[in-house]
């Protein structure tokens, strides 16, 4: 496993202050929290910072952190030196657990569950809810789908010695389901204590971004390049939409931006969502000069001022 | 690593098909009971039902209370303030929906 430096994380030295500590953590977790910031690696970012904030924010861990000392750099192979937290007590069950989302394995390996120390006989408790994100394509909502997720949970072998272990989940996606839905699985999260039973495990489902589609809610829009005489006179073109392929009548006089609605052909539910075809006007470009001739045919047909508009 | 193959998992929408209580939300979020209660106070939760023991939250409310509870605990933001900052962010969320439906990304 790779050693992770936690001050780096931060930008911080190894002096800094508690308050340093958490005024480095706010500006950085308000700038890559998944839901303000755009940033594609603001997901990444954002559980890194919780994982190095749930080890220095706590005097304890930090201290037990910091006596495997300075020698360490980021990205080393690192094995954790026997009893290398003789001598601290890490307190509290939602020790180091922060989210339920899961840590590296080096954080796991230090201040994992298992790393919390043996259970006391006797102790029922009901295993932690768990979080997961899960991206599918947009087809899947329309369909239904199985898909295999990837879990990594830490174990301890009989040896003692701490395991990641991959665990693979296969889940059903159903047919239906939106951006920002939830999935829960019964008794998939973390196993419980004793006679506890296991926590739930939580998916929220978010779409991969699609080159055709873009997705609001239940519905669906898709631009649809037309040429001038295509739209003035209106046609009837095959479209591909997630659910296969339909024939679309685009109506005499269809103006760009006005977009035609395809009732019920979004994301299936009840109800269903709708289908916007957003027709985009594409000039071609006049090069032959039969081609310049249709425009100077045009020019010479209409009675039209593009910058009516603008007159006041 | 080792890998473990279990079968197909059929999971439930929590946005239609349950309805949590607050034992659950708190449960699914890790968050005490007494900040989902100030949370409902100030309007950032609006669950169904009177009481606090009938209370049914949705599940726009899963996701809600967990950034709630960020803003809370790692921020220290009051639950006045949390109300604030979900309600921009609501916003924000819902201008950059408009955006891509328009097209621009």
């Amino acid at each position: 496993m790779k050693f992770k430096d936690y001050y780096e994380t931060f930008g911080l030295p190894r002096s800094a202050t508690q308050d340093e500590i958490k005024r480095a953590y706010r500006k950085l977790a308000r700038k890559y929290h998944p839901d303000v910031s755009k940033d594609p690696e603001a997901e990444a970012r954002f559980k890194e910072l919780g994982e190095a904030y749930a080890v220095l924010k706590d005097p304890e861990k930090r201290a037990a952190y910091d006596q495997m000392g300075s020698q360490w750099k980021s990205g080393q192979d690192f094995q954790p030196p026997p009893d290398w937290n003789a001598g601290f007590e890490f307190s509290g069950r939602d020790f180091g657990a922060g989210d339920g989302v899961d840590h590296s394995d080096f954080f796991e390996a230090l201040f994992g569950r298992q790393a919390r120390g043996t259970q006391r006989a006797g102790m029922h408790a009901r295993g932690e809810d768990h979080h997961a994100k899960v991206l599918i394509d947009l087809e899947d909502a329309y369909r239904g789908a199985q898909r295999s997720i990837s879990l990594r949970v830490s174990e301890v072998d009989a040896q003692g010695h701490i395991a990641l272990r991959e665990r693979r989940l296969d889940i059903s996606i159903p047919k239906g389901i939106r951006a920002g839905q939830h999935l829960r699985l019964a008794g998939q999260g973390e196993p419980g204590l004793g006679e506890g039973s296991a926590g739930d495990l939580y998916l929220e489902i978010g779409f991969n971004p699609h080159p055709q589609f873009r997705i609001d809610d239940r519905d669906v829009y898709l631009d649809l390049p037309l040429a001038p005489w295509e739209a003035a006179l209106g046609c009837s073109l095959a479209v591909a939409t997630p659910d296969g392929s339909v024939q679309l009548t685009v109506p005499a006089g269809t103006a760009a931006g006005k977009s035609l609605r395809l009732k019920g052909k979004g994301i299936p539910g009840n109800p269903p969502g709708d289908l916007y075809v957003v027709p985009k006007v594409v000039l071609p470009p006049a090069t032959s000069e039969s081609e310049k001739d249709a425009y100077r045919a045009m020019a010479g047909a209409f009675d039209f001022n593009a910058r009516d508009p603008m007159k006041s | 690593m080792t890998n473990t193959y279990m079968q197909l998992i059929r999971g439930t929408i929590v946005e239609e098909e349950i309805h949590l209580t607050l034992e659950e939300l708190c449960q699914a979020c890790r968050a005490s009971e007494e900040h989902v209660m100030a949370w409902v106070t100030e309007g950032v939760l609006e669950p169904i039902g009177d009481a606090p023991q009938e209370w049914r939250f949705t599940g726009p409310a899963l996701r809600r209370a967990r950034l709630a509870l960020w803003l809370a605990r790692d921020l220290e933001i009051n639950p006045p303030g949390v109300a604030l900052a979900l309600d921009l962010i609501d916003e924000i969320a819902a201008l950059r929906a408009q955006l891509q439906r328009n097209g621009v990304r």
